[in-house]
């Protein structure tokens, strides 16, 4: 299996000084569910935003980080965006156009897609997240599961072979959380997933990385770095419950 | 305010609904512009396209009620402007003219806005070639608009959840960090949003 994605001794400042990311590498393999866990203020949305090359001082100096062995650069910007889908954190962010459709014809379309085509994506889209017939809705108007859902919709109607998910359950109800890690297990993708759900980890990641004050302190199966009761509350996490009453031996 | 403030009842289904959004755009336009650039319009041109619009909104199936208030709402804007020609010689005359003018375009664009969804009008002014980046504009603004209301609100409700002293100072004080704080996290959501659509491809 080659590397899909490649991080090596990623930095970086923000404007007011604060240090998110000191010095981070790892390698995502085709086809990997891999979990990013850590505190709050860890540096995972800085990290999960370096991958599709959203932070503009990232396309200076020499380049990091590399998508499908291709350096992130200005010059790779678009076939990494278009390989790479990002689901950000806050749903209202990402769903900024008037109607449910434009929202998720709106990668298709930078994409240079014709009409019909872009519609028969956004269609097959919204068929696979389960909310067909949304076209014509107004994204303020949705529930927090169905933002989410058309969220997941814009990226798919990408075709993306990399989906990175920023905090995807966070503000779900149960049946929300149930509802998108059955959609999360059918997509057929590299998935990076950032979140405090640890029991999501659990039941899609095969494979952790602990990022706490922006290094990698820990990384491995998951099962084995969770149950590592030590390391978990060192870095302000816990042992989830599905793994309390599992013991190794 | 609700979410859909500016389109309420672009929804409805009535003959005046099913019009294509193109075609209502463009007669609204010409009735504007007939209401604006005509000079010599008498008493009776004025009832005529009174009376068409009052058949329209009629058909529209829209209450009347809803119109009306809508109106008052606009109306102070119009007054206001209108209060100063009253200071020319033979102002009143051309106050009646402001306010019956502007009354007629506002009510023009009232019945447009809620007899067609905005982001079909969006479809129609994107087919009228208008500049991209305006349109763009207008549907990020139809879109966050109220979002920045609720955002609003919930940072007014907190406010008045320890908000104890009652005083005008304090309370004018308070809503310059409401506002100020607003300014910022906007622009912040701004950020992330700009960050979100070049993720998607945006140039």
């Amino acid at each position: 299996m080659s590397a899909v994605v490649e991080v090596k001794d990623l930095r970086y400042r923000y404007h007011d000084g604060a240090e998110a990311l000191r010095g981070v590498s790892f390698a995502i393999a085709e086809n990997e569910c891999v979990g990013l866990i850590g505190p709050n203020g860890a540096g995972k949305s800085t990290l999960l935003l370096h991958l599709n090359g959203i932070l503009p001082e990232q396309l200076e100096g020499a380049p990091t980080l590399s998508v499908f062995g291709e350096p992130v650069n200005r010059a790779t910007l678009d076939r990494v965006r278009s390989a790479v889908g990002l689901l950000f954190q806050d749903a209202d962010d990402q769903l900024f156009c008037p109607t449910v459709f434009d929202d998720v014809a709106f990668g298709p379309q930078q994409f240079g897609l014709n009409e019909s085509a872009v519609a028969a994506k956004v269609r097959a889209a919204l068929a696979q997240v389960g909310l067909d017939g949304f076209e014509k809705r107004s994204p303020h108007h949705l529930s927090r599961g169905e933002k989410r859902r058309v969220c997941l919709a814009g990226l798919l109607a990408c075709d993306p072979r990399v989906l990175v998910l920023d905090e995807p359950t966070s503000d779900l109800d149960p049946r929300g959380k149930r509802e998108l890690k059955a959609l999360l297990r059918q997509i057929a993708a590299t998935k990076i997933i950032a979140t405090h759900d640890l029991e999501l980890v659990v039941e899609l990641c095969s494979r952790v990385l602990v990022l706490d004050r922006g290094v990698i302190v820990a990384e491995g199966p998951t099962v084995s770095i969770l149950s590592n009761e030590r390391l978990m509350l060192d870095h302000g996490l816990e042992r989830p419950h599905i793994l309390q009453h599992r013991h190794p031996h | 305010m609700r979410h859909d403030f500016l389109d309420r009842y672009g929804r409805l289904d009535s003959p005046v609904h099913r019009l294509p959004a193109g075609l209502k755009l463009v007669i609204a336009l010409v009735i504007i512009l007939t209401v604006v650039l005509l000079t010599g319009l008498t008493v009776w041109g004025f009832a005529a396209l009174a009376g068409l619009l009052a058949v329209v909104a009629l058909a529209s199936r829209v209450p009347l009620g809803f119109l009306a208030r809508r109106l008052l709402l606009l109306e102070p804007f119009v007054v206001g402007v209108a209060v100063l020609a009253l200071l020319q010689p033979d102002g009143d005359r051309i106050f009646l003219l402001i306010v019956t003018k502007s009354t007629l375009c506002l009510f023009t664009m009232v019945l447009l806005s809620n007899t067609t969804p905005f982001a079909e009008l969006l479809v129609a002014l994107r087919r009228a070639r208008l500049p991209a980046l305006l349109i763009t504009t207008l549907a990020l603004m139809y879109r966050y608009l109220f979002v920045l209301v609720d955002e609003a609100e919930r940072m007014r409700r907190a406010r008045a959840c320890r908000t104890f002293a009652k005083g005008r100072f304090g309370l004018w004080k308070v809503l310059g960090t409401v506002v100020g704080q607003l300014f910022v996290r906007s622009a912040e959501r701004a950020e992330r949003i700009y960050a979100a659509m070049c993720a998607r491809g945006w140039k």
